[in-house]
């Protein structure tokens, strides 16, 4: 034991390779796709994942963008960035693999949000929609309306996801408004009524897929807002749960992440080179086999409902303030107050 | 140098002794320090044990209290009639049982219907604790500690994950980790109709802990899966919160068996590192959550620098080196009077075979000593006695050989080899101090007749009688000497004169020529005397011989019996 106490002391820092910071979801950035990317590059991915909007613009907005060289981002988001001058535009030059793209994603004029002043600000990367998966045994027929997550038939078998900007614009689409994305003054006590609703009828929110996963098993919830969509669908069903994902009439909402590169990133061409990357054909597999999301290099299987492509809301800080105080049990006239 | 027997064998004394002792201490020091940091991870993993023990016990202390609260008739009271004394009572209740527990930070009783809503709460802020009232009640169905706990039986408990607390208006725990621990409150008909909830400041709780710890421990929390909770660099405590998730098993790799179940403690060495800035060794436990839980198990774990075990170890070492050195001393003091006490009596018999050897005699040997020594000096004195006897002999005998050698066997006058080295030496006197030598050749006459008629013993005594005939008249210095047959020659020095000589001469061939008694003869022989002198017959032993036969052979050709100087001097006469 006396010379099995040799420690290895003060490991000598080598000259630290370039970092690549990346901020994404779960499941965008698998081990090997990062194992790959440094091997190539010889630098080191430092990766770090949100799991709501929330998080993600607190992190990207915290020291103006400079903790992070690459994000993904949906279209809505993106356009808070794009206006508080945290990301910069990208040449498709210098992404190659875009030419391997749907071409409905190449034509990134054709999607709302990515092209600002002639400029491209990102490059789409995957998207899904968020339906709602229902359980086959409680659902002979898949359910056609959101509405479904309001029937108290139901109460604490419903899961919904954590998140306020979402969850107003899913109460918009509920109440039947023109635009999920721009609650007018007066639809407001309405909307925040409808969430309060809707917490009472679920059984808990969760955040992230796997959360979700444990909580469907835990409430024997028959229904639930896949707010990661076939993402979600993929999770569970692997777990072995008898589940079905389907888009309602009045469409979901739909979220298209896409990647771009920080104003202050270091080193913009290797967040290009991740961009890059990450639409070459290992990653591209990936996220379509091991995390049951669509990529946009190779047509979905999944059928076409209609897609809300996310937008930037008209308050986002107000739907967050206001959910909180929602998800904290608050009545509405707090909620209001807030 | 030259080392001697009894140094060498000191030096191999202390060395052995040495090397004995040093082996000796590698090899305890080996064992002892295994013992030692045995003795160290033995100690962290029963603190481990003794903090999972704590945590236990607080958790059904919390259990105790939760169905105390939820069995209350005021509870009962309060949920199914409610009116302001029963809300009074509870708000007094609970802010008793939050000020003898400083942990608990919010204590409620939600109602099952209402979706949850809180009926009485009490939270802790600043200040103390605070009744929550009215509109600030919130509904909390949609919470876990409400929906699970509102599924179990009677006096059941439920702990929820351990997370940042985000619930808005919780005071002092808002965004603060946090557990909620409830219990279901049942209505006589069995029914649930309640939940009262705990609200535990998880760090609080910890810090708690950690204060009966000594100093130089750290404390270590991890959730089933592994995500850090409590942890001394708090960059890595509930990174899931944060989005950066940070999990103890990739941190610290060893746990990582812990986290898939696979062992229920271990103790690791854990390496410097980002989050460690010295080397550690830690001790984990795996905690079950008996309850129901969303956490069903728990990673506690204890870490302490590895230099404070090392300290011990260094200690340890230093008093074994201080002992080997010491015995280290003490062999060599041991070898040194040892060598001394061989040396002494080994150079003593030494010393005295060399006086032995210049000739001197020893009575200084340790003849008394009963060991090996002891007999040493007794043979070498035995040998000593017969060495001195031998060589006393020798002495003796080598006399007589020598005196045999220059002395005639017959007459016992100086024979030819003698008088050639007298002669030599008087001359080489002569030579150098002066004076005088001379030789007188006597020849016998009519000796021959003797021989033939009486026979050589005849012969022999008459040759006897002339030889001490001569001895008589000669002085002690003088040097009378057998030549061979019947030639005697004198050697004489020192102040002589001529008529000296010639009297000495003379009276020595009248000695001579008296008769010798042989048994009832009287034998008589004649000699011619020839003298040889310096410096007239020269000053070489060759030409005083020379003269002196030629002088003597001039006797005997003038007719015997007669005295001449082979040189006559004005003094003397030529013959007598």
């Amino acid at each position: 034991m006396a010379t099995g106490l040799v420690w290895p002391w003060g490991a000598v820092d080598a000259a630290k390779p370039t970092t690549l910071r990346v901020l994404a979801w779960p499941g965008y950035a698998e081990p090997e796709v990062i194992k790959a990317f440094e091997t190539e590059h010889r630098v080191v991915v430092e990766l770090t994942t949100v799991d709501s909007d929330r998080m993600l613009w607190a992190l990207i907005s915290a020291n103006w963008g400079a903790d992070f060289d690459v994000l993904a981002i949906n279209t809505a988001e993106l356009q808070r960035c794009v206006e508080a001058h945290l990301v910069r535009p990208v040449q498709p030059s210098w992404v190659p693999h875009i030419q391997r793209q749907l071409p409905q994603f190449q034509q990134v004029q054709n999607i709302p949000g990515l092209v600002f002043g002639g400029s491209t600000m990102a490059v789409p990367f995957t998207y899904s929609d968020m339906g709602l998966i229902y359980s086959k045994a409680h659902f002979p027929a898949p359910p056609t309306a959101t509405q479904a997550l309001w029937n108290t038939r139901w109460q604490g078998r419903v899961l919904a996801y954590d998140g306020g900007v979402h969850n107003f614009s899913l109460a918009a689409l509920s109440m039947g408004l023109p635009s999920p994305f721009a609650l007018g003054q007066r639809d407001w006590p309405a909307a925040v009524d409808r969430l309060i609703a809707l917490r009472r009828n679920v059984g808990s929110f969760y955040t992230s897929p796997e959360e979700s996963l444990v909580l469907f098993k835990r409430h024997q919830a028959v229904l639930m807002l896949a707010n990661y969509g076939s993402q979600q669908l993929h999770l569970l069903q692997q777990a072995g749960l008898d589940v079905g994902y389907t888009i309602p009439d009045e469409g979901a909402l739909a979220w298209l992440d896409c990647w771009a590169i920080t104003r202050a990133a270091a080193q913009p061409m290797l967040a290009a080179a991740w961009i890059n990357h990450t639409l070459g054909p290992m990653a591209s597999d990936l996220l379509v086999s091991r995390q049951g999301l669509f990529n946009t290099t190779s047509p979905s299987a999944h059928p076409l409902g209609q897609r809300l492509w996310l937008r930037s809301p008209e308050d986002s800080d107000r739907r967050q303030r206001m959910w909180v105080r929602i998800l904290s049990g608050d009545r509405a006239s707090k909620v209001l107050a807030a | 140098m030259r080392l001697g027997i009894a140094w060498r064998l000191a030096l191999v004394l202390a060395l052995v002794g040495a090397l004995a002792a040093g082996f000796t201490g590698f090899y305890v020091y080996q064992a002892s320090s295994a013992l030692v940091v045995a003795a160290a991870q033995n100690r962290l993993l029963t603190s481990t044990h003794v903090v999972k023990r704590r945590i236990t016990h607080s958790r059904e202390s919390i259990s105790r209290d939760l169905q105390v609260l939820s069995e209350h008739p005021l509870t009962q009271h309060m949920l199914q009639r409610p009116d302001a004394m029963a809300l009074d009572g509870l708000h007094t209740l609970f802010k008793l049982r939050m000020q003898v527990n400083p942990g608990y930070m919010q204590i409620r009783l939600m109602a099952a219907q209402n979706f949850g809503l809180e009926v009485v709460r009490v939270d802790r802020d600043a200040l103390g604790p605070i009744t929550v009232q009215s509109d600030d009640l919130q509904e909390k169905a949609h919470f876990s500690y409400v929906s699970q706990a509102l599924k179990l039986s009677h006096g059941e408990t439920y702990i929820s994950q351990i997370v940042i607390n985000h619930e808005r208006g919780a005071h002092l725990v808002e965004n603060k980790p946090t557990v909620v621990m409830s219990m279901p409150v049942h209505a006589s008909t069995g029914r649930a109709i309640g939940v009262v909830a705990i609200s535990i400041d998880v760090q609080g709780m910890f810090d708690l802990m950690a204060q009966d710890l000594p100093p130089d421990f750290q404390l270590y929390l991890a959730n089933g899966v592994g995500d850090i909770l409590i942890h001394p660099d708090s960059r890595l405590t509930f990174g899931f919160d944060r989005g950066q998730r940070q999990l103890l098993q990739d941190h610290m790799p060893p746990t990582a068996p812990m986290v898939r179940g696979e062992l229920d403690e271990r103790v690791f060495e854990l390496p410097q590192g980002p989050h460690t800035p010295e080397a550690l060794l830690a001790a984990f436990v795996r905690q079950e959550v008996r309850v129901s839980s969303d956490e069903r198990h728990l990673l506690l774990g204890l870490a302490q620098p590895v230099a404070v075990v090392l300290a011990e170890v260094e200690r340890l070492r230093l008093a074994i080196v201080n002992i080997v050195l010491a015995l280290s001393v003490a062999c060599l003091v041991v070898a040194v009077v040892l060598a001394r006490a061989l040396s002494k009596p080994i150079n003593g018999v030494g010393r005295a075979a060399q006086m032995f050897a210049q000739g001197q005699l020893i009575t200084e040997l340790p003849t008394e000593r009963n060991d090996e020594i002891g007999d040493l000096a007794r043979s070498f004195s035995r040998m000593q006695t017969q060495i001195v006897q031998q060589l006393e002999e020798l002495e003796l005998s080598r006399r007589e050989l020598s005196d045999q050698a220059r002395h005639d066997g017959l007459t016992g006058l100086a024979n030819r080899r003698l008088f050639a080295e007298r002669l030599a030496a008087a001359l080489a006197h002569r030579r150098r101090h002066g004076g005088e030598v001379a030789l007188l050749f006597v020849d016998l006459d009519r000796f021959k007749g003797i021989n033939d008629t009486q026979g050589h013993e005849a012969g022999d005594a008459v040759l006897k009688a002339v030889a001490s005939r001569l001895r008589a008249n000669t002085r002690e210095v003088d040097t009378p000497a057998r030549l061979g047959g019947d030639e005697f020659v004198v050697l004489l020095s020192g102040e002589l004169d001529t008529a000296l000589l010639s009297a000495l001469a003379s009276k020595l061939a009248q000695a001579v020529s008296a008769p010798v008694p042989y048994g009832e003869h009287l034998l008589q022989v004649g000699c011619s005397i020839g003298i040889g002198r310096t410096p007239v017959d020269g000053d070489t032993a060759d030409q005083l011989l020379a003269a002196a036969d030629q002088a003597m052979y001039a006797v005997k050709s003038m007719g015997r019996n007669g005295v001449r100087f082979a040189t006559p001097t004005p003094d003397a006469p030529s013959q007598g």
